[in-house]
Protein backbone atom coordinates (compact mmCIF):
# COMPACT_ATOMS: atom_id res chain seq x y z
CA UNK A 1 0.00 0.00 0.00
CA UNK A 2 0.96 3.30 -0.66
CA UNK A 3 0.15 6.75 1.31
CA UNK A 4 -2.54 7.07 -0.68
CA UNK A 5 -4.30 4.24 -0.05
CA UNK A 6 -3.16 4.06 3.76
CA UNK A 7 -5.23 7.65 4.35
CA UNK A 8 -8.31 6.17 2.42
CA UNK A 9 -8.04 3.48 5.06
CA UNK A 10 -6.63 5.57 8.14
CA UNK A 11 -9.49 6.70 9.79
CA UNK A 12 -11.19 3.06 9.87
CA UNK A 13 -8.14 1.62 11.24
CA UNK A 14 -7.50 3.63 13.84
CA UNK A 15 -11.49 3.42 14.90
CA UNK A 16 -10.32 -0.54 14.97
CA UNK A 17 -13.13 -0.83 11.92
CA UNK A 18 -10.84 -2.25 9.29
CA UNK A 19 -10.27 -5.80 9.13
CA UNK A 20 -9.11 -8.29 6.75
CA UNK A 21 -6.14 -7.86 5.07
CA UNK A 22 -5.87 -4.18 4.96
CA UNK A 23 -5.15 -4.46 8.63
CA UNK A 24 -1.74 -5.52 8.62
CA UNK A 25 -0.80 -3.75 5.16
CA UNK A 26 -2.00 -0.59 6.95
CA UNK A 27 0.09 -1.77 10.19
CA UNK A 28 2.61 -2.34 7.76
CA UNK A 29 3.28 0.92 5.86
CA UNK A 30 3.19 3.07 9.05
CA UNK A 31 5.65 1.62 10.91
CA UNK A 32 8.02 2.78 7.56
CA UNK A 33 6.28 5.86 6.90
CA UNK A 34 6.73 8.57 9.70
CA UNK A 35 4.44 11.06 7.30
CA UNK A 36 1.22 8.57 7.72
CA UNK A 37 2.14 8.20 11.53
CA UNK A 38 2.57 12.38 11.79
CA UNK A 39 -1.42 11.85 10.16
CA UNK A 40 -2.61 9.10 12.19
CA UNK A 41 -1.68 11.05 15.01
CA UNK A 42 -3.32 13.87 14.03
CA UNK A 43 -6.91 12.12 13.21
CA UNK A 44 -6.79 10.12 16.58
CA UNK A 45 -5.92 13.65 18.08
CA UNK A 46 -8.71 15.16 16.43
CA UNK A 47 -11.08 12.54 17.38
CA UNK A 48 -10.63 12.55 20.79
CA UNK A 49 -10.25 16.45 21.31
CA UNK A 50 -14.16 16.22 19.11
CA UNK A 51 -15.26 13.37 21.85
CA UNK A 52 -14.35 15.97 24.76
CA UNK A 53 -15.21 19.44 24.09
CA UNK A 54 -17.93 19.45 21.56
CA UNK A 55 -20.75 20.67 22.84
CA UNK A 56 -24.23 18.09 23.52
CA UNK A 57 -27.71 19.87 23.62
CA UNK A 58 -29.79 18.69 26.30
CA UNK A 59 -33.53 17.89 25.88
CA UNK A 60 -35.55 20.50 27.39
CA UNK A 61 -37.70 19.93 30.20
CA UNK A 62 -41.18 20.46 28.14
CA UNK A 63 -40.12 17.91 25.32
CA UNK A 64 -40.51 15.02 27.53
CA UNK A 65 -44.33 16.07 28.49
CA UNK A 66 -44.86 16.74 24.99
CA UNK A 67 -43.78 13.39 23.82
CA UNK A 68 -45.79 11.55 26.60
CA UNK A 69 -48.69 13.60 25.66
CA UNK A 70 -48.38 12.84 22.19
CA UNK A 71 -47.74 9.41 22.87
CA UNK A 72 -50.86 8.88 24.95
CA UNK A 73 -52.77 10.30 21.68
CA UNK A 74 -50.65 7.89 19.19
CA UNK A 75 -51.83 4.94 21.86
CA UNK A 76 -55.00 5.70 22.00
CA UNK A 77 -56.37 2.06 20.20
CA UNK A 78 -58.01 4.61 16.92
CA UNK A 79 -59.25 4.03 13.24
CA UNK A 80 -55.84 2.61 13.07
CA UNK A 81 -57.22 -0.96 13.68
CA UNK A 82 -60.71 0.48 13.32
CA UNK A 83 -59.91 1.26 9.42
CA UNK A 84 -58.70 -2.20 8.73
CA UNK A 85 -61.88 -3.75 10.16
CA UNK A 86 -64.26 -1.97 7.96
CA UNK A 87 -63.06 -2.83 4.66
CA UNK A 88 -64.15 -6.49 4.66
CA UNK A 89 -67.30 -6.68 6.56
CA UNK A 90 -67.42 -9.90 6.74
CA UNK A 91 -64.06 -9.72 8.96
CA UNK A 92 -65.85 -7.21 10.80
CA UNK A 93 -68.99 -9.36 11.56
CA UNK A 94 -66.51 -12.22 12.95
CA UNK A 95 -64.60 -10.37 15.08
CA UNK A 96 -67.36 -9.00 16.36
CA UNK A 97 -68.79 -12.47 17.55
CA UNK A 98 -64.90 -13.35 19.17
CA UNK A 99 -65.17 -9.87 20.42
CA UNK A 100 -67.99 -10.79 22.44
CA UNK A 101 -66.70 -14.07 23.41
CA UNK A 102 -63.56 -12.90 24.51
CA UNK A 103 -65.32 -10.08 26.34
CA UNK A 104 -67.22 -12.75 28.33
CA UNK A 105 -64.59 -14.48 28.81
CA UNK A 106 -62.69 -12.05 30.22
CA UNK A 107 -65.71 -10.93 32.21
CA UNK A 108 -65.69 -14.96 33.74
CA UNK A 109 -62.06 -14.60 34.07
CA UNK A 110 -59.51 -11.50 35.07
CA UNK A 111 -61.65 -8.95 36.59
CA UNK A 112 -63.15 -11.08 39.74
CA UNK A 113 -60.18 -10.04 42.04
CA UNK A 114 -59.71 -6.19 40.48
CA UNK A 115 -63.49 -5.68 40.72
CA UNK A 116 -63.08 -6.66 44.40
CA UNK A 117 -60.10 -4.43 44.19
CA UNK A 118 -61.14 -1.61 43.02
CA UNK A 119 -64.41 -1.37 45.07
CA UNK A 120 -62.05 -1.45 48.06
CA UNK A 121 -59.93 1.22 46.84
CA UNK A 122 -62.59 3.54 46.21
CA UNK A 123 -63.85 2.88 49.84
CA UNK A 124 -60.52 3.63 51.23
CA UNK A 125 -60.06 6.80 48.77
CA UNK A 126 -63.68 8.01 49.90
CA UNK A 127 -63.08 7.27 53.31
CA UNK A 128 -59.65 9.47 53.12
CA UNK A 129 -61.62 12.29 52.11
CA UNK A 130 -64.83 12.18 54.64
CA UNK A 131 -63.35 11.23 57.93
CA UNK A 132 -60.67 13.96 59.25
CA UNK A 133 -58.18 10.51 58.22
CA UNK A 134 -56.33 11.79 55.22
CA UNK A 135 -52.70 11.05 56.54
CA UNK A 136 -51.25 9.56 59.05
CA UNK A 137 -47.91 11.33 58.64
CA UNK A 138 -48.22 14.69 57.35
CA UNK A 139 -44.87 16.08 55.64
CA UNK A 140 -43.86 17.18 51.83
CA UNK A 141 -40.75 15.59 51.98
CA UNK A 142 -40.67 12.39 51.34
CA UNK A 143 -37.38 11.48 53.25
CA UNK A 144 -39.72 11.78 55.93
CA UNK A 145 -42.46 9.86 54.44
CA UNK A 146 -40.66 7.21 53.33
CA UNK A 147 -38.93 6.30 56.51
CA UNK A 148 -42.46 6.69 58.07
CA UNK A 149 -43.38 3.25 56.63
CA UNK A 150 -40.64 1.52 57.86
CA UNK A 151 -41.13 -0.64 60.88
CA UNK A 152 -45.04 -0.55 59.97
CA UNK A 153 -44.92 -2.45 57.22
CA UNK A 154 -42.79 -5.43 55.28
CA UNK A 155 -41.54 -3.70 52.04
CA UNK A 156 -40.48 0.16 51.30
CA UNK A 157 -42.62 2.08 49.26
CA UNK A 158 -41.03 4.36 46.75
CA UNK A 159 -41.96 8.03 47.37
CA UNK A 160 -41.36 10.01 44.45
CA UNK A 161 -41.22 14.05 44.63
CA UNK A 162 -43.48 15.46 42.45
CA UNK A 163 -43.30 19.17 43.12
CA UNK A 164 -41.70 20.24 40.17
CA UNK A 165 -44.57 18.42 38.60
CA UNK A 166 -47.09 20.45 40.01
CA UNK A 167 -48.33 17.38 42.68
CA UNK A 168 -47.71 18.66 46.38
CA UNK A 169 -46.99 15.77 48.81
CA UNK A 170 -49.26 15.50 51.45
CA UNK A 171 -47.98 12.58 53.32
CA UNK A 172 -48.70 9.09 53.88
CA UNK A 173 -50.87 6.55 55.77
CA UNK A 174 -51.87 2.37 56.09
CA UNK A 175 -55.05 1.16 54.57
CA UNK A 176 -56.19 -2.27 54.31
CA UNK A 177 -56.58 -3.43 50.26
CA UNK A 178 -55.84 -6.56 48.91
CA UNK A 179 -56.10 -8.34 52.10
CA UNK A 180 -53.24 -6.39 53.57
CA UNK A 181 -52.05 -3.80 54.70
CA UNK A 182 -50.83 -1.60 51.89
CA UNK A 183 -48.96 2.35 52.23
CA UNK A 184 -51.35 4.96 51.15
CA UNK A 185 -48.87 8.14 49.51
CA UNK A 186 -50.76 11.27 49.25
CA UNK A 187 -50.57 13.58 46.45
CA UNK A 188 -52.61 17.09 45.60
CA UNK A 189 -53.10 19.28 42.77
CA UNK A 190 -55.18 22.32 43.08
CA UNK A 191 -57.96 20.26 45.02
CA UNK A 192 -57.98 17.08 43.68
CA UNK A 193 -56.51 14.63 46.35
CA UNK A 194 -54.55 11.53 44.49
CA UNK A 195 -54.18 8.70 46.77
CA UNK A 196 -51.41 6.12 45.74
CA UNK A 197 -51.96 2.16 46.83
CA UNK A 198 -48.34 0.35 46.85
CA UNK A 199 -48.47 -3.23 48.00
CA UNK A 200 -46.03 -6.28 46.77
CA UNK A 201 -47.37 -8.20 44.05
CA UNK A 202 -47.68 -11.42 46.67
CA UNK A 203 -51.58 -12.03 45.23
CA UNK A 204 -51.29 -11.10 42.30
CA UNK A 205 -49.87 -8.64 39.91
CA UNK A 206 -52.88 -5.56 39.10
CA UNK A 207 -52.56 -4.04 35.58
CA UNK A 208 -55.68 -1.94 34.09
CA UNK A 209 -55.98 1.38 32.43
CA UNK A 210 -57.41 4.40 33.42
CA UNK A 211 -61.37 3.16 34.22
CA UNK A 212 -64.17 5.40 35.78
CA UNK A 213 -66.57 4.33 38.56
CA UNK A 214 -68.49 6.44 41.02
CA UNK A 215 -66.99 9.65 39.45
CA UNK A 216 -63.85 8.43 40.36
CA UNK A 217 -60.78 7.89 37.52
CA UNK A 218 -58.11 5.45 38.63
CA UNK A 219 -55.60 3.09 37.30
CA UNK A 220 -53.27 0.20 38.56
CA UNK A 221 -49.80 -1.34 37.37
CA UNK A 222 -46.71 -3.29 38.37
CA UNK A 223 -43.64 -2.13 38.84
CA UNK A 224 -40.50 -4.01 40.05
CA UNK A 225 -42.06 -6.64 42.53
CA UNK A 226 -44.98 -3.76 43.64
CA UNK A 227 -48.46 -3.07 42.67
CA UNK A 228 -49.31 0.77 42.45
CA UNK A 229 -52.78 1.98 42.51
CA UNK A 230 -53.79 5.40 42.21
CA UNK A 231 -57.02 7.17 42.23
CA UNK A 232 -58.67 10.47 42.16
CA UNK A 233 -61.50 12.34 41.37
CA UNK A 234 -59.47 14.27 38.39
CA UNK A 235 -59.97 13.47 34.92
CA UNK A 236 -59.01 10.19 32.88
CA UNK A 237 -56.10 12.69 31.29
CA UNK A 238 -54.75 13.88 34.92
CA UNK A 239 -54.56 10.45 36.28
CA UNK A 240 -52.69 9.10 32.76
CA UNK A 241 -50.58 11.68 33.34
CA UNK A 242 -49.66 10.92 36.83
CA UNK A 243 -49.02 7.41 36.09
CA UNK A 244 -46.65 8.66 33.79
CA UNK A 245 -44.63 11.01 36.26
CA UNK A 246 -45.06 8.65 38.81
CA UNK A 247 -43.71 5.71 37.43
CA UNK A 248 -41.10 8.06 35.71
CA UNK A 249 -40.11 9.01 39.29
CA UNK A 250 -39.88 5.76 40.43
CA UNK A 251 -37.70 4.51 37.76
CA UNK A 252 -34.82 6.87 38.47
CA UNK B 1 -51.33 2.48 30.33
CA UNK B 2 -51.16 -0.24 27.98
CA UNK B 3 -48.23 -3.05 27.85
CA UNK B 4 -46.87 -1.91 24.81
CA UNK B 5 -46.53 1.65 25.26
CA UNK B 6 -44.86 1.13 28.79
CA UNK B 7 -42.29 -1.21 27.63
CA UNK B 8 -41.66 1.30 24.56
CA UNK B 9 -41.15 4.31 27.58
CA UNK B 10 -38.81 2.15 29.22
CA UNK B 11 -36.45 1.46 26.31
CA UNK B 12 -36.76 4.64 24.42
CA UNK B 13 -37.55 7.60 27.06
CA UNK B 14 -34.27 7.05 28.36
CA UNK B 15 -32.65 8.37 25.12
CA UNK B 16 -34.17 11.40 24.83
CA UNK B 17 -31.58 13.77 25.23
CA UNK B 18 -29.55 12.11 22.49
CA UNK B 19 -32.30 12.14 19.86
CA UNK B 20 -32.88 15.85 20.84
CA UNK B 21 -28.97 16.79 20.45
CA UNK B 22 -28.48 14.61 17.04
CA UNK B 23 -31.80 16.66 15.87
CA UNK B 24 -30.60 19.68 17.07
CA UNK B 25 -27.21 19.82 15.37
CA UNK B 26 -28.97 18.60 12.22
CA UNK B 27 -32.06 21.07 12.16
CA UNK B 28 -29.80 23.47 13.90
CA UNK B 29 -32.36 25.10 15.80
CA UNK B 30 -33.96 24.41 19.11
CA UNK B 31 -38.08 24.66 17.76
CA UNK B 32 -37.55 22.76 14.84
CA UNK B 33 -35.13 20.02 16.81
CA UNK B 34 -38.20 19.82 19.26
CA UNK B 35 -40.45 18.98 16.34
CA UNK B 36 -38.48 16.73 14.78
CA UNK B 37 -37.77 14.62 17.99
CA UNK B 38 -41.54 14.60 18.87
CA UNK B 39 -42.58 13.10 15.38
CA UNK B 40 -39.69 10.38 15.73
CA UNK B 41 -41.00 9.22 18.74
CA UNK B 42 -44.24 8.89 17.30
CA UNK B 43 -43.11 7.44 13.91
CA UNK B 44 -41.05 5.06 16.64
CA UNK B 45 -43.72 3.95 18.89
CA UNK B 46 -46.05 2.93 15.50
CA UNK B 47 -42.88 1.11 14.00
CA UNK B 48 -42.68 -0.65 17.54
CA UNK B 49 -43.97 -3.73 16.35
CA UNK B 50 -40.63 -3.57 14.00
CA UNK B 51 -37.95 -3.35 16.39
CA UNK B 52 -36.42 -6.47 17.41
CA UNK B 53 -34.66 -5.71 20.08
CA UNK B 54 -30.92 -4.80 20.25
CA UNK B 55 -29.47 -1.04 20.18
CA UNK B 56 -32.77 0.67 20.94
CA UNK B 57 -30.63 4.21 20.88
CA UNK B 58 -29.30 3.12 17.23
CA UNK B 59 -32.76 2.04 16.33
CA UNK B 60 -34.65 5.72 17.50
CA UNK B 61 -31.65 7.88 16.60
CA UNK B 62 -32.32 6.42 13.01
CA UNK B 63 -35.83 7.33 13.25
CA UNK B 64 -35.13 10.61 14.44
CA UNK B 65 -32.76 11.33 11.81
CA UNK B 66 -35.33 10.53 9.09
CA UNK B 67 -37.60 12.65 10.33
CA UNK B 68 -35.11 15.32 10.64
CA UNK B 69 -34.44 15.13 6.37
CA UNK B 70 -38.46 14.96 6.69
CA UNK B 71 -38.49 18.32 8.23
CA UNK B 72 -35.53 19.43 6.05
CA UNK B 73 -37.45 18.36 2.83
CA UNK B 74 -40.44 20.43 3.20
CA UNK B 75 -38.35 22.90 4.25
CA UNK B 76 -36.66 23.15 1.30
CA UNK B 77 -39.93 22.85 -0.83
CA UNK B 78 -41.42 25.52 1.64
CA UNK B 79 -38.40 27.89 0.07
CA UNK B 80 -37.99 29.32 3.19
CA UNK B 81 -34.67 27.60 3.84
CA UNK B 82 -31.88 30.12 4.25
CA UNK B 83 -28.85 28.88 2.61
CA UNK B 84 -25.61 28.94 4.57
CA UNK B 85 -24.23 32.64 4.77
CA UNK B 86 -20.83 32.91 5.27
CA UNK B 87 -20.94 36.20 7.00
CA UNK B 88 -23.57 35.62 9.43
CA UNK B 89 -22.10 32.58 10.99
CA UNK B 90 -18.58 34.64 11.13
CA UNK B 91 -20.33 37.50 13.05
CA UNK B 92 -22.13 35.04 15.21
CA UNK B 93 -19.17 33.37 16.64
CA UNK B 94 -17.11 36.28 16.97
CA UNK B 95 -20.19 37.66 19.23
CA UNK B 96 -19.84 34.44 21.10
CA UNK B 97 -15.92 34.99 20.99
CA UNK B 98 -16.67 37.69 23.31
CA UNK B 99 -18.48 35.89 25.89
CA UNK B 100 -16.37 33.04 26.42
CA UNK B 101 -13.64 33.29 28.74
CA UNK B 102 -10.98 30.58 29.17
CA UNK B 103 -8.96 28.22 26.98
CA UNK B 104 -11.39 25.47 27.06
CA UNK B 105 -14.58 27.25 26.77
CA UNK B 106 -13.20 28.91 23.39
CA UNK B 107 -12.27 25.80 21.89
CA UNK B 108 -15.68 24.34 22.33
CA UNK B 109 -17.22 27.23 20.62
CA UNK B 110 -14.89 26.69 17.83
CA UNK B 111 -15.84 23.52 17.76
CA UNK B 112 -19.52 23.87 17.81
CA UNK B 113 -18.98 26.97 15.17
CA UNK B 114 -16.27 24.58 12.95
CA UNK B 115 -19.47 21.71 12.73
CA UNK B 116 -22.35 23.93 12.17
CA UNK B 117 -20.57 25.29 8.82
CA UNK B 118 -20.43 21.25 7.57
CA UNK B 119 -22.94 20.02 5.12
CA UNK B 120 -25.68 18.07 7.16
CA UNK B 121 -24.25 15.17 6.12
CA UNK B 122 -21.33 15.33 7.60
CA UNK B 123 -23.04 16.72 10.81
CA UNK B 124 -24.85 13.59 11.73
CA UNK B 125 -21.79 11.60 10.94
CA UNK B 126 -19.67 13.37 13.96
CA UNK B 127 -22.45 13.21 16.06
CA UNK B 128 -23.21 9.40 15.73
CA UNK B 129 -19.88 8.43 15.39
CA UNK B 130 -17.83 10.50 17.76
CA UNK B 131 -20.97 11.65 20.17
CA UNK B 132 -23.66 8.47 20.07
CA UNK B 133 -20.69 6.00 19.98
CA UNK B 134 -22.59 3.84 17.08
CA UNK B 135 -20.16 1.06 15.16
CA UNK B 136 -19.53 1.80 11.12
CA UNK B 137 -22.15 -1.55 10.93
CA UNK B 138 -24.56 0.69 13.08
CA UNK B 139 -23.64 3.86 10.97
CA UNK B 140 -24.41 1.96 7.57
CA UNK B 141 -27.44 0.76 8.78
CA UNK B 142 -28.59 4.38 10.22
CA UNK B 143 -27.70 6.12 7.32
CA UNK B 144 -28.81 3.35 4.75
CA UNK B 145 -25.58 3.10 2.68
CA UNK B 146 -22.87 0.99 1.76
CA UNK B 147 -19.97 0.30 5.04
CA UNK B 148 -17.35 1.76 2.34
CA UNK B 149 -19.43 5.20 2.13
CA UNK B 150 -19.24 5.25 5.78
CA UNK B 151 -15.75 5.07 5.91
CA UNK B 152 -14.88 7.03 3.50
CA UNK B 153 -17.70 9.78 4.19
CA UNK B 154 -16.24 9.62 8.35
CA UNK B 155 -12.90 10.26 7.03
CA UNK B 156 -13.75 13.31 4.75
CA UNK B 157 -15.93 14.73 7.99
CA UNK B 158 -13.61 14.59 10.44
CA UNK B 159 -10.90 16.26 7.66
CA UNK B 160 -13.39 19.17 6.74
CA UNK B 161 -13.92 19.29 10.24
CA UNK B 162 -10.49 19.80 11.02
CA UNK B 163 -10.07 22.22 8.34
CA UNK B 164 -12.81 24.01 9.30
CA UNK B 165 -11.58 24.06 13.01
CA UNK B 166 -8.21 25.80 11.62
CA UNK B 167 -10.07 28.21 9.85
CA UNK B 168 -12.44 29.22 12.57
CA UNK B 169 -9.22 29.54 15.03
CA UNK B 170 -6.96 31.47 12.95
CA UNK B 171 -10.06 34.02 12.43
CA UNK B 172 -10.53 34.24 16.22
CA UNK B 173 -6.40 34.92 16.14
CA UNK B 174 -6.59 37.53 13.31
CA UNK B 175 -9.47 39.26 15.82
CA UNK B 176 -7.40 39.50 18.13
CA UNK B 177 -9.56 37.66 20.47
Amino acid sequence: MDCDEVSRFLDAYLDGELDGTARPEVQKHLDSCPDCRKEADRIAGFSSLVRETLPMYKAPAELKAKIRASLREASVPESHWLFRLRRPLMYAAAILVLGFGLASAFRTYAPNRNQELISQAIANHACSLMVDHLVDVTSSDRHIVRPWFNGKLDYSPPVADLAQEGYTLVGGRIDMLDKRPVAAIVYRRGSQVINVFVWPVVNGKIDFDVQSDRGYHFCGWNQAGLNYFCISAATAEDIEKFEDEFRDHVNL
Amino acid sequence: MGDERRQFDEIFLPHLDAAYNLARWIVQNDQDAQDVVQEAYIRAFKGFHGFRGGNGRAWLLTIVRNAAYTWFNKRLSDQKWVPYVEEKHAEIISIDQSATENRMEKQKEDLRGALERLPPEFREVIILYEIEGLSYKELALSLGVPLGTVMSRLSRARQRLREEFAQVKTRRAANGL
